[in-house]
């Protein structure tokens, strides 16, 4: 199954990340070709996305169930393609940084081809959803949490092997996406702006 | 607008060519091997235009490769043909010149571009039993291309939304059976080709396009529309388009030759000038009729208004393409067994696996009494056998049955949810359901063509496209309006030049493609037609503005 992991860093604490990762309300509207959700109950919710498969887009409906659950530290889910064959799942993990830690590690280095590939996902997802979020401060700078997204989606049917192959390279730009989409807006949220300080 | 001569051109070239589809590319192609220095204006931002998303298929009569596959051709049998399809609404002159020259335009493009041409020995004409018609071997595929080729490019070729992602040959679809065994098709191979940057159809015959004009130095305009025409001294001199937020004056020294493509997504024009509604049209949205608009503001005539490429267009709730709704040309659904398609009143009204241009005529017949047209909105009806077989836009056997399609256990119910005449539609499908058994259809006549076929399942008996309607759960999908591009525009001369009313050719003005006066009128030859009289006549407007003197 194609599964992509991107972490990022930010200086605020893991309780604040924690509050606002917690409730998926939150960062639902986060998701790259968001809709809309509906949260069935404390464990299920319903995530209608727009998605780009190659050269369309298409709406997808994804059931996510709530598998892990660990305060300040995790929330792991599963996804289930409610109209479409598409299975995977993902993992939010918050760990605490001091401000001398390493950046995060870097991603396995994978062969050129897929390197390449992933660059061409990202320009295309930067064209058709935006540059992404303008981050605040640098996300190496100061002692905080480090936020990583795990994301997995596998096509099934007989389709599958196809749509797998469009499904990969855009899996990376997703998950960078809403990682940091989180960071940006928490930062926007509790970091001081450059303009405060310069009023001050 | 009248040229003044204090204007300053930010760019100088012997032609300017507007549109990158086989027309525009082909012109460029032509008018550069007349030692022209050529630019070449693509308003969207990708290359390749309506032949980009296309089948990607050239219609040639008299071909060189179907005679190395031993099917015989004449100029007059194609003469004959095209001339009966055409029903009276193009030149006799025009259909000459264009089958007469699309041999030589083929071997032209061969010559010049990496494309290697082959036969589609088992693809017929659209009429094949009229006569000039042929079984097979006038349509050209263009096999697959690699993008890789086109290095920096490779991201600026248009991919087609339903054609883009599956790298098959029309040949290897043929023989894969990609209507009747869709659970067949080799997906992990499909999967390779895409990975490794293989297209097929219209990418592969646009994709080499491409190579051929950036190996003449040639880099088409992205992004660069043009909107008006200049002209000095009665003659077009050049081209004021809009490239981001720049203004440009374009000069042309030796004609400026039109390829932007039809009008169908300009619902005003489409309403002014259209024999019937196109509320689903099929191609890029970029098609708004730009080009008809400069031609007409010269006063240029025009011809074949009121047609186009007609096509059924099904849709997907929420797919887009280019930020507007995707509408898929449909050409198989209806003509595999177990389905039929219906109007209001639940009565079948067309032969459904006809060729979609002819077919979409019957949609738009008009009840002068109700004053209505009879058979819009209408339905394709499908059957549980056939979803269990067949595929159906994005779904595929093995798959969830779509949101999208209506359901219901039995078909009083379905007619009910449609807003069908149940009486109606039960009344039909047991008459279908009679010819299904008995393989013949004296109705409509379905079933009877080598053309459809083609399009149906070999081995369904004892008609490849007569399947009885019978196993629940039932389903439906509307059937839209579409078009993959209009056909009418400006009047043209034997070398693509436009003409005014009184006959005269406006000087240093040219026009091929689905801009201009459509050769083949009302009708549709065979697979590739559009494209073949489009390259055709791009070929001629090239090597015609390229000979002219400066």
């Amino acid at each position: 199954m194609p599964e992509v992991e991107y972490s990022t860093r930010m200086a605020l604490s893991r309780e604040l990340v924690w509050e606002f990762v917690k409730d998926m309300n939150n960062w639902a509207p986060m998701l790259t070709g968001y809709q809309k959700h509906e949260i069935v109950d404390d464990t299920d919710s319903v995530w209608t996305l727009k998605g780009d498969v190659g050269i369309l887009s298409r709406v997808v409906r994804l059931k996510a169930h709530v598998t892990e659950w660990l305060d300040r530290d995790r929330v792991a889910f599963t996804l289930e393609g409610l109209n479409e064959k598409v299975d995977g799942g993902g993992l939010l993990v918050m760990e605490d940084v001091t401000a001398d830690a390493p950046p995060a590690p870097a991603p396995k280095r994978r062969w050129f081809g897929r390197r390449f590939l992933d660059w061409l996902a990202r320009r295309m997802f930067r064209r058709m959803h935006g540059a992404g979020p303008m981050r605040l401060a640098a996300p190496t700078a100061a002692a905080g949490t480090r936020l990583t997204f795990t994301l997995r989606m596998e096509a099934g049917g007989p389709t599958g092997p196809l749509v797998n192959a469009m499904l990969g390279p855009a899996l990376l730009p997703a998950a960078e996406d809403l990682a940091n989409k989180i960071a940006a807006h928490l930062e926007r949220e509790h970091l001081p702006r450059a303009d405060d300080d310069a009023a001050a | 607008m009248w040229f003044r001569k204090s204007h300053k051109w930010q760019l100088e070239v012997d032609v300017v060519v507007i549109g990158s589809g086989a027309a525009g590319a082909v012109a460029a192609l032509a008018a550069h091997a007349g030692k022209a220095r050529v630019a070449v204006l693509e308003k969207t931002d990708k290359f390749g235009g309506t032949t980009a998303v296309s089948g990607g298929v050239v219609w040639v009569p008299c071909n060189r490769h179907m005679a190395e596959l031993g099917i015989t051709d004449t100029l007059d049998d194609a003469v004959a043909y095209v001339t009966r399809l055409a029903d009276g609404r193009s030149e006799p002159a025009l259909i000459r010149r264009y089958l007469e020259t699309a041999p030589e335009m083929i071997e032209f493009v061969e010559g010049a571009t990496p494309i290697a041409f082959k036969a589609l020995g088992r693809y017929p004409d659209y009429h094949p039993e009229f006569e000039g018609g042929r079984p097979g071997g006038r349509s050209l595929d263009p096999g697959l291309f690699d993008t890789n080729q086109l290095g920096a490019w490779k991201d600026r070729l248009r991919r087609s939304p339903v054609f883009g992602m599956t790298a098959m040959s029309v040949s290897e679809a043929t023989d894969w059976g990609v209507f009747s065994k869709p659970s067949a098709l080799p997906f992990g191979l499909l999967a390779k080709r895409f990975k490794q940057g293989l297209v097929c159809y219209g990418g592969a015959l646009s994709g080499g396009l491409l190579k051929a004009l950036l190996d003449r130095g040639i880099e088409p305009m992205l992004g660069a529309a043009a909107d008006e025409l200049l002209v000095d001294d009665d003659r077009v001199v050049g081209v004021r388009a809009r490239q981001g937020d720049k203004d440009l004056l374009i000069a042309a020294r030796r004609g400026v030759i039109l390829a932007s493509g039809g009008f169908e997504w300009n619902a005003d024009l489409c309403r002014r000038f259209l024999g019937g509604p196109v509320t689903h049209p099929n191609s890029p949205p970029g098609n708004e009729g730009d080009g008809l608009r400069m031609a007409m503001a010269l006063g240029a005539d025009l011809g074949n208004m009121s047609e186009a490429w007609w096509c059924p267009s099904l849709q997907v709730p929420g797919e887009e393409y280019d930020k507007r709704p995707l509408h898929r040309g449909d050409f198989a659904t209806r003509s595999l067994p177990h389905s039929v398609i219906v109007n209001r009143r639940g009565q079948r009204f067309v032969n459904e696996a006809h060729n979609y241009n002819d077919l979409m005529k019957a949609f738009f017949a008009f009840d002068p009494v109700a004053y209505e047209r009879s058979n819009l909105p209408a339905w394709i009806i499908v059957d549980q056998q056939y979803l269990d077989r067949y595929a159906l836009m994005t779904y595929v056997p093995g798959m969830p049955i779509p949101e999208w399609l209506v359901r219901a256990d039995t078909l009083d119910e379905l007619a009910a949810t449609i807003g069908v005449d149940p009486r109606g539609l039960a009344a039909t499908v047991t008459r279908f359901n009679r010819f299904a058994v008995e393989g013949v259809d004296p109705d409509f006549r379905r079933g009877e063509s080598l053309y459809d076929h083609f399009y149906g399942d070999p081995e369904h008996k004892p008609n490849p496209n007569l399947g009885a309607i019978e196993k629940g759960p039932f389903y439906a999908i509307e059937v839209h309006p579409g078009a993959i591009g209009t056909k009418g525009g400006a009047r043209t001369d034997r070398d693509a030049r436009v003409l005014r009313p009184d006959g005269t050719a406006i000087a240093g003005l040219y026009a091929a493609g689905n801009v201009m006066a459509g050769v083949t009128g009302a009708g549709y030859p065979g697979a590739g037609a559009t494209i073949g009289a489009a390259m055709t006549f791009g070929y001629l407007a090239g090597r015609h503005a390229a000979a002219r003197e400066k």
